[in-house]
């Protein structure tokens, strides 16, 4: 368990520091029954952008966006949206937040202009700019072709579509979405992590993207937060969950079996990984131990490259403190 | 917020291919605007308007079946001078209202609320900036005011056949002075039958389900309260000083005896389905505030766990 990042010993909700950020929660806690408890002392800041909520079925992601939306009134702690307190102003959230959910809510029989124009309606937009920002938020899903047709006839990836252009008929700040590429093929998830990238870059709306499969979302995020069993196992940028790791990789076309022998000849204790060999990184040093090696024995050098990680191995080995080397 | 979105650099480039997302910073309505909007959907939807052509054959049907006495007696006093109105105000051919409002709930309650409910879209509204129970708020407020016009036009079509031919301001003073307290009947009529058929309707998602639901409750009801008032009228309980206890009490049962229960507390005199209840005739006002509150109460707490899990 790590300690969440950046925690503030304010006393409540709306204290300095909320501009920054998307969302706060403090000790959020939500308790259905004494046994089922759905959030456990949540403590997490969202920053601008794109957030992936990352957890299993079960740990709290559909829970946390109902409290965030303040339809469900949390046990105990607090949450913050947009600078608004959820408890006291739920109606202002929803003002400013277009919700996705993960199931299907969608009316078959009526067309897909009149389903976003009525919920654009329904977040407050007047007649003619409800229609005019559904034929928008159609167009910008790529629906445009199709809005005419009734939202029975659609394919799975459409009615996802849909049910994202409701989402963004009302022009929010934040969008919410619950498990967008749920029962899409891999074509259709493609396409529908392209569209949530572009509309977090390019909209200038944040996102949170809540999903139980982490090496998908991870390419479209600036940020995890990952939860599990309703409390918080880690959250950070992107580029800190990817950053550099101290181990080099080298790969020779063959010969795998010498390049070792001699490295560790040299004291430089070769791991073997896959087609590879790993070599723990103490400066300039070993990369000219390796140059040198490689080259004197004469061997076909494939790769040469400081080790990525890749987020699911750091959560395999959450915990590991070889993993929090420079944080 | 990241200020940097895409759609402010392009200005000034010179080429426009695609205006990219644009924010809106119109007017939006408040919690009421969005209340009203609802509102309004609902109230076209329960005559069909939007909706296919098939849905409006059972709205229409049945408001141009509840106009119909009103346009024979327009015809008749018509070719009658001074011939007196044919339909009373406050009951107005019960048979028929009972059994029009009876298909016209059954069938259009559903309408509002089923449908929602089976295409799981309250999640929709709820994230909306409304509170949880606006919506049902909203649908009882267009499913009263849809029985209301299927109720008032035709009273009025009533009233205005009648005075076109009457002789002089007395008898048109004497119209609208009928006309007032039928009226009101009426309003009672809207206000408990969209209450119970939205209750009834919101328990299923299935349409078929609610339609059933609700036109067996009203039929079932009705039917027990017409047996039981028959059997203590004709019965060998028959008395020769007014109509017996039973027959007094059998309207209970039914909301559409109970509203004519009422009717005739309040004082209506024109015959009804149930004979006058005299010294139980506040029970029926009892049993109207009943069955009102106990349809609220339930849309309520239907609609408060609704959307919740």
């Amino acid at each position: 368990m790590t300690a969440p990042p950046q925690l503030r010993a304010g006393p409540g909700p709306g204290g300095a520091g909320t501009a920054a950020a998307v969302i706060r929660t403090d000790a959020l806690t939500k308790r259905y029954t004494s046994e089922v408890t759905a959030l456990d002392g949540l403590t997490v800041t969202f920053a601008p952008g794109i957030t992936g909520l990352v957890g299993a079925n079960g740990a709290g992601k559909s829970t946390l966006i109902k409290i965030l939306l303040g339809l469900l009134p949390p046990t105990s702690g607090w949450a913050v949206v947009l600078g608004h307190d959820v408890a006291a102003s739920g109606e202002r959230i929803r003002t400013l937040t277009g919700y996705m959910p993960e199931h299907d809510c969608l009316p078959p029989d009526v067309t897909g202009t009149e389903f976003a124009t009525h919920l654009g309606r329904m977040s407050g937009l007047p007649a003619t700019a409800a229609k005019e920002r559904a034929a928008e938020s159609l167009r910008h899903v790529g629906l445009y072709e199709e809005r005419y047709r009734q939202v029975g006839t659609y394919s799975t990836g459409m009615k996802q579509r849909v049910k994202l252009a409701q989402a963004l008929v009302g022009d929010p700040r934040l969008l919410l979405l619950d498990e967008p590429t749920i029962g899409l093929d891999p074509a259709g998830r493609r396409s529908m992590l392209d569209l949530i990238s572009r509309i977090g870059t390019e909209f200038g709306i944040s996102i949170v993207v809540a999903s139980h499969l982490l090496g998908e979302i991870e390419q479209i995020c600036d940020q995890l937060v990952v939860i599990d069993g309703g409390k918080l196992l880690r959250s950070d940028t992107m580029t800190s969950f990817t950053q550099v790791s101290q181990v080099l990789v080298i790969e020779v076309d063959e010969g795998t079996a010498a390049l070792a022998a001699e490295l560790a000849a040299r004291g430089l204790e070769p791991r073997r990984s896959g087609r590879g060999l790993l070599v723990r990184i103490d400066g300039d040093v070993t990369y000219d131990a390796v140059r040198d090696t490689v080259a004197d024995l004469g061997l076909p050098l494939n790769r040469l490259e400081q080790q990525r990680r890749r987020v699911e191995e750091l959560f395999r080995d959450t915990g590991d403190e070889e993993e929090r080397d420079d944080r | 917020m990241t200020a940097d979105n895409g759609a402010l650099s392009p200005a000034g480039t010179g080429v426009i291919h695609d205006l990219g997302y644009r924010h809106y910073d119109g007017p939006r309505l408040g919690r009421a605007g969005i209340i009203r909007a609802l509102c309004w959907h609902s109230l076209r939807s329960a005559f069909g308007i939007g909706r296919g052509a098939k849905a409006k054959i059972v709205p229409i049907l049945m408001f141009a079946l509840m106009c119909l006495p009103a346009v024979v007696n327009a015809v008749a006093v018509a070719r009658a001078p001074g011939h007196v109105r044919i339909v009373d105000y406050d009951t107005y051919l019960y048979r028929l209202r009972s059994l029009v409002m009876l298909i016209f709930v059954a069938a259009q309650a559903p309408e509002l609320v089923s449908r929602d409910l089976r295409s799981h879209v309250l999640p929709l509204y709820l994230s909306r900036p409304v509170r949880r129970l606006d919506y049902p708020l909203a649908k009882l407020a267009a499913f009263t005011a849809a029985c209301l016009l299927v109720l008032e036009i035709p009273l009025i079509v009533l009233y205005l056949g009648t005075i076109v031919s009457a002789g002089g301001g007395s008898a048109v003073w004497a119209e609208t002075r009928a006309l007032i307290p039928g009226m009101l009947v009426a309003a009672l009529w809207a206000v408990l039958l969209a209450a119970i058929g939205l209750v009834l309707a919101s328990l299923t998602g299935r349409r078929a389900y609610a339609t059933g639901v609700i036109a067996i409750y009203l039929f079932l009801t009705w039917t027990l309260s017409s047996i039981l008032v028959g059997i203590a009228q004709e019965g060998p309980f028959k008395q020769a000083a007014g109509p017996p206890l039973g027959a007094r009490l059998g309207g209970l049962i039914s909301p559409f005896t109970v509203l004519d229960g009422v009717r005739q507390w309040l004082g209506g005199t024109s015959p009804g389905p149930i004979p006058p209840p005299g010294s139980v005739g506040f029970l029926y006002g009892v049993m109207f505030g009943v069955l009102l509150a106990a349809s609220l109460a339930g849309l309520a707490a239907r609609y408060r766990r609704v959307g919740a899990a």
